[in-house]
């Protein structure tokens, strides 16, 4: 027989009985951490998490679960507020970015709850935990248009097709043919310009925008 | 002049006596404790609901304004034990430790209050077997100044500060084991008032509140559990309790989270049992010595429930308060002043 570990002994007497040897019980998690929702919270947009209570106004009016089977705010926002970690990251860290900011929950929360910027935060809270592994190709994408804007203030095409070409590994795709001839009858035409202008004084502005996200 | 006879010296008995007596009536209190105000100072409540102001703030008025009244005589430590003659002249035999005395009153307004609800018969929340298993009129006590804590929440195990503190809703309320099927109206606010307490008290706690509904019905009740949420960050997590077992020396509860369909163990420090209301004692007895009807659960039933709230089933004698069902000390003051109005009305005909 299996030890018993939850047995309850009172002034010497076992109450629990034996039944629960043979009747295992189903305890799914133990204990709550407000571990994850402190940290939520203090991401931009993420403050107002903790308003919710749970009524499901959001995902019942949600544009995507037509189209995404299971995305649904209030349980994203119920799971980071209780601290499943776990569910959170295998069943729905692909799920939190189909968000398209439609905005009806926003709306429409009887608390006031930015569902929104919400699932925004919890989005960012995965991406800084690294639970993604490699990045997908819009990964990829935003993050150096980001970079760029923050560096140079405008995106100069050139650099960021180089740029994410080479971010994706994929610099011999770019040597291609086809996208050679591509980018020929672009710069002719004078869609692209080998060297993008420069915005005057960006540094200070870029030095700035740096330190507010860090 | 008639007299009016006031059973009871809780809010609702104090209120009415005193409307009765502004009125020009000379009235009668008779309560069985030797202090009036019933179980707000019994329990010594300490703040109270929405406002958090303090219980001794609206209490003591009303004690005072009593107390202060020439046309009312407070009897304490006195018992009805019985009641002959009917409407306009009621004879009743009044007990206490000097002997027993029959007086002549008018009308007779009961306002004997409730009873909180003995959570020992809810066995699997272990209230009597463990120490750390406490009530929230308990809990009402200790965070009071004057009470045996001196305002510290203290585990009664060890006399240390709990640092995680569940809270169980619905303790002996909608709960048809126990014969109370009914809601007890006010354990959820007592709940979230008591949880921003312990939160304000001891910032670093944590408080877990296990609810059915948050039926937060009243004056800027829905705001408070707003503010719980937000401002408190207690954590509300819908479920009832189920069981209380010891885990490694530590308290652990059973429930599970509806709403994500997955049943939770967790290790808890205190826990606290928001035990609802039922009939008191002095309800039972004066239903019995008076002969007035009762509902299903012990409390009086009014004549009618809309037209006429305040009359019991037998004329001249008239009933307001949570003996005639669960209130909140706001309502029962208005009731209070609702009866002395229905009294003196039926005294003038």
């Amino acid at each position: 027989m299996a030890e018993n570990t939850d047995k309850m002994v009172i002034d010497g007497v076992e109450l629990t009985g034996i039944w629960k040897e043979f009747l295992p019980s189903r305890i799914l998690y133990e204990d709550v951490t407000t571990e994850f929702l402190d940290e939520v919270k203090k991401l931009p947009g993420g403050s107002t998490i903790v308003r919710c209570y749970q009524c499901g106004t959001c995902s019942g009016g949600c544009t995507l679960p037509d189209f995404v089977d299971k995305f649904n705010p209030r349980r994203f926002i119920d799971l980071v507020r209780r601290g499943h970690y776990d569910i959170l990251v295998n069943e729905n860290k692909d799920l939190v970015w189909k968000c398209v900011s439609c905005q009806r929950c926003t709306h429409r929360c009887p608390r006031g709850v930015n569902t929104q910027e919400v699932v925004r935060a919890i989005a960012k809270f995965l991406e800084d935990r690294k639970v993604f592994g490699k990045l997908t190709n819009d990964e990829a994408f935003d993050e150096i248009f980001m970079e760029e804007v923050i560096e140079d203030g405008r995106i100069d095409e050139v650099k960021i097709v180089k740029d994410f070409y080479s971010k994706t590994g994929r610099l011999k795709e770019m040597m291609s043919a086809d996208q050679l001839s591509l980018g020929f009858k672009m710069l002719t035409s004078g869609r692209i310009k080998l060297f993008g202008g420069k915005i005057k004084d960006w540094k200070k502005v870029s030095q700035r925008l740096k330190e507010e996200l860090q | 002049m008639k007299t009016v006879l006031v059973i009871g010296g809780g809010v609702t008995g104090l209120k009415a006596a005193s409307e009765l007596a502004g009125m020009g009536y000379n009235v009668s209190l008779v309560e069985k404790e030797d202090y009036l105000g019933g179980q707000v100072a019994k329990h010594k409540y300490y703040k109270l609901a929405p406002d958090l102001r303090l219980a001794g703030d609206v209490l003591d008025p009303v004690i005072k304004a009593v107390e202060s009244n020439p046309n009312i005589k407070v009897q304490k430590h006195s018992q009805i034990i019985a009641v002959s003659g009917g409407a306009p002249e009621f004879k009743a035999k009044i007990k206490n430790s000097k002997g027993e005395s029959e007086e002549t009153f008018g009308a007779i307004v009961v306002a004997t209050g409730f009873g909180h609800f003995d959570p020992t018969v809810k066995q699997e929340y272990g209230y009597g077997r463990f120490k750390d298993v406490v009530t929230n009129a308990e809990v009402e006590e200790m965070l009071n100044p004057n009470g045996p804590t001196k305002g510290e929440l203290k585990r009664p195990s060890d006399g240390n500060i709990p640092k995680k503190i569940a809270i169980f809703q619905c303790v002996g309320s909608r709960d048809r084991q126990v014969g109370n099927p009914y809601c007890c109206r006010v354990g959820c606010v007592v709940s979230t008032k008591q949880a921003i307490e312990i939160k304000e008290k001891y910032p670093d706690s944590e408080v877990y509140v296990y609810y059915m509904d948050m039926r937060m019905f009243g004056r800027g009740w829905e705001e408070l559990y707003g503010k719980a949420m937000e401002d408190y960050e207690v954590i509300f997590t819908r479920g009832r309790g189920a069981e209380v077992t010891l885990k490694n020396q530590q308290l652990s509860l059973r429930a599970e989270e509806t709403i994500m369909d997955r049943p939770i163990q967790h290790s808890v420090d205190m826990i606290i049992l928001a035990a609802g209301m039922s009939a008191g004692e002095g309800t039972i007895d004066a239903a019995k010595v008076l002969g007035i009807k009762q509902n299903d659960y012990g409390f009086l039933s009014p004549k009618d429930d809309f037209l006429s709230p305040n009359e019991s089933s037998k004329p001249g004698i008239f009933i307001a308060g949570a003996d005639k069902g669960p209130m909140d000390i706001e309502n029962c003051i208005v009731e209070g002043a609702a009866v002395a109005a229905k009294v003196a009305g039926s005294l003038k005909n």
